[in-house]
């Protein structure tokens, strides 16, 4: 993969079209993982950014099954140009819940998912209700995300579920709000490791390439969510056809 | 199972199939701090001491229990008790779990408390906590709710919070707690967000439960026989829990939660006309923790519609959702109509004047006090007084008079 980064698209906005020929875009350029956001009404680890996002995709009636959808021409696509991009659906649990747990698993492996970044899921309820479990038995990666204050007690936990990749946010704070790297992310990733082997991904407030260039410095995969949706809104297509190695700032 | 009372204050958090702690990794910490915290002050004396003397000579407690004699004349049936927490400090019971958690907070060494409101009673109890303890306050309001409940926003500036209106979602009750919940996610360290009901992750619903609890307790010393009926309005549920908790072990004692019907018991697929999660609501998992909800097929969640702002949630609390299963709990709605119509009628029979919310409860025993024998009694929990709800109240009843007076004032120089 020339490009270890993982971008972000709601479902459905700002149309579904516009996301089917983004993420081919990204897939084209080596993105190397591409997140669904399966929108939700009330998604509480996100900033004004993806909010309004997944508020304009609603009310244009976006439906969890458009997103499945959405998926399987992706996968579709990919096959069919060998691109080796990787998608996750990424939402809240009430989504899955009232989808069915075992269905929406059974249904996203099918439409070619390699994982799901559920942050509202904490490995504390999975006696409850089973997620690890069900992403097992359907062959799917639950991206675990861990935070600069997860103790070390729980990165120890968290490290005997993980698969896939661990996505580290990197500051306090939800999605967007651009801001300058934890200037101890170092630190911080360094103590990730000592309970999970397995890649890195940082994401969180990421909007240039500086910033990115500064990820791969200590971690895998660069996440970069909001600032692309911004962006894509004003600059639209032009951005996305140039290609991510030569755009100095998004 | 042996004592429900200890089931549902348990360390877990989880009650039957709901509540639990369905929250980003980021705040996971942050509420295993407070859970700590929380089951070491309980056993603290010290701590039961402060909150004993704030509960007395801070807010004014115990609250009266009345006996409503011109009501329970009139309706020639069972006997009506009123425990009036709109006599606290601030006009409501919510100022005893702010109490609590502030306590709480300061004992965590928190510097900052934030708070959601809808009907701004809770909003004002923790602005009024926060001057009282010397913390500074951010208060999350739903714009509507802002715009609705307007002098509860002039009262909590006055007091030194700062007010911030919610433009998104709906911009009611439900949006200020996902604005409060991103704040806390942004500041886990030196803020306490003071929850103000028993919904949200563990161990919000137990704790407030816990601080609650005092108006059962006095009820049971204050009533000279066993009351038949519990009757609370449920909002998030915390003026229920409060009521009922004491009285919980007791088979023989019936409980009535009263949700608001709002305009009738209709809804298309994006708003519902009322807020009555038992009536239309399934089971989902949102703001972190596992109870009904008013949502669509896919999981998104309704808007919602009530007279008062403090019922018109889409969520309601775990413990009341595992109560309703158990049957422990029966549930009912009274619409904005009949609401407004128990609020005349407590006026002018009782001479008190109701919260919105809390005439939801009364509504409901104007309906059920008559089909009882005279031999029985109901204890109604006023959770709160009206002077907050001056503006919709005058513009419901069409009041000319006070228009006038309020229109003339304005331009007044
Ligand atoms: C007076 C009053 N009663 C009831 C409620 C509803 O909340 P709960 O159901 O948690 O008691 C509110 C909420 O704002 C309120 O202000």
């Amino acid at each position: 993969m020339k490009n270890r980064i993982m971008t972000h698209i709601v479902a459905g906005y700002p149309n579904m079209k516009e996301c089917e020929e983004r993420a081919i875009q990204f897939a084209r350029s080596g993105i190397e993982f591409v997140e669904i956001q399966i929108p939700f009404s009330d998604p509480v680890a996100d900033g004004p950014v993806i909010m309004k996002a997944c508020e304009h995709s609603l009310k244009a009636g976006t439906k969890t099954k458009d997103c499945f959808n959405l998926m399987k021409r992706l996968s579709k696509r990919f096959k069919e140009e060998k691109l080796e991009t990787k998608l996750l659906f990424m939402t809240y649990f009430n989504i899955s819940h009232k989808y069915g747990l075992k269905k929406f698993c059974k249904d996203a492996k099918q439409v070619g998912a390699y994982g799901l970044i559920i942050p509202d899921i904490p490995i504390d309820e999975e006696s409850h209700e089973g997620y690890l479990k069900e992403c097992k038995a359907n062959d799917l990666n639950p991206i675990q995300v861990i935070s600069p204050i997860t103790p070390d007690e729980r990165l120890n936990k968290i490290g005997k579920v993980a698969k896939g990749f661990v996505y580290c946010v990197s500051r306090y704070g939800t999605t967007g709000a651009k801001s300058d790297l934890n200037p101890k992310l170092k630190t911080y990733l360094g103590k990730v490791r000592k309970y999970i082997d397995l890649p890195l991904a940082v994401g969180f407030g990421i909007s240039n390439r500086a910033q990115i260039n500064a990820v791969h410095k200590h971690a895998e995969i660069a996440v970069i969510g909001s600032a692309l949706i911004e962006s894509s809104s004003q600059q639209s297509i032009n951005l996305f056809s140039v290609g991510f190695d030569v755009e100095e700032d998004f | 199972m042996k004592s429900l009372k200890k089931y549902l204050i348990n360390k877990g958090g989880h009650f039957g199939i709901y509540g639990g702690r369905y929250v980003p990794e980021m705040l996971i910490p942050i509420m295993e701090e407070m859970e700590e915290a929380f089951y070491e002050a309980i056993k603290d004396k010290e701590f039961l001491k402060e909150l004993d003397d704030l509960y007395k000579n801070y807010s004014g407690r115990p609250t009266p229990l009345y006996f409503c004699e011109n009501l329970t004349k009139q309706l020639g049936g069972a006997k009506i008790y009123l425990k009036n927490e709109g006599l606290n400090h601030t006009g409501a019971h919510k100022i005893n779990h702010c109490l609590g958690q502030a306590l709480l907070a300061k004992k965590m060494g928190k510097k900052r408390l934030i708070a959601e409101t809808g009907a701004g009673q809770h909003g004002l109890a923790t602005a009024t906590v926060a001057a009282r303890f010397g913390l500074e306050c951010t208060v999350y309001m739903g714009k509507r709710d802002y715009m609705r409940q307007r002098p509860n926003v002039f009262f909590m500036e006055q007091l030194g919070a700062t007010v911030i209106p919610v433009e998104e979602g709906g911009q009611i009750l439900r949006d200020a707690i996902n604005a409060a919940l991103k704040d806390l996610i942004s500041n886990p360290e030196d803020t306490h967000y003071l929850l103000g009901t028993v919904c949200g992750p563990h161990p919000y619903p137990a704790m407030n439960t816990y601080f609650q609890k005092v108006v059962g307790e006095e009820v049971k010393k204050q009533l000279p026989v066993k009351p038949d009926y519990l009757v609370a309005c449920t909002g998030g549920g915390s003026n229920a829990m409060g009521l009922f908790y004491d009285f919980f072990d007791d088979k023989s004692i019936k409980m009535i939660g009263v949700e608001a019907g709002g305009k009738g018991i209709k809804e298309n697929k994006k708003k519902a006309q009322h807020a009555a999660r038992f009536e239309t609501g399934s089971v989902g998992v949102v703001e972190g923790f596992k109870s009904y909800f008013l949502q669509d097929e896919d999981g998104q969640i309704k808007e919602t519609h009530s007279i008062s702002a403090g019922l018109d949630y889409s969520g309601i609390g775990p413990q009341l959702a595992y109560l309703k299963d158990m049957k422990r709990i029966q549930f009912t709605y009274a619409t904005d109509v009949k609401v407004l119509e128990a609020y005349k009628v407590l006026a002018k029979t009782e001479g008190i004047i109701g919260a919105m919310e809390s005439c939801h409860a009364v509504a409901e025993v104007i309906k059920l006090a008559p089909t009882l024998p005279k031999s029985k009694t109901i204890v109604l929990n006023l959770s709160g007084r009206g002077d907050k709800d001056i503006f919709i109240v005058t513009k419901k009843l069409k009041d000319k008079k006070f228009q006038e007076f309020l229109t003339q004032h304005v331009h007044e120089k």
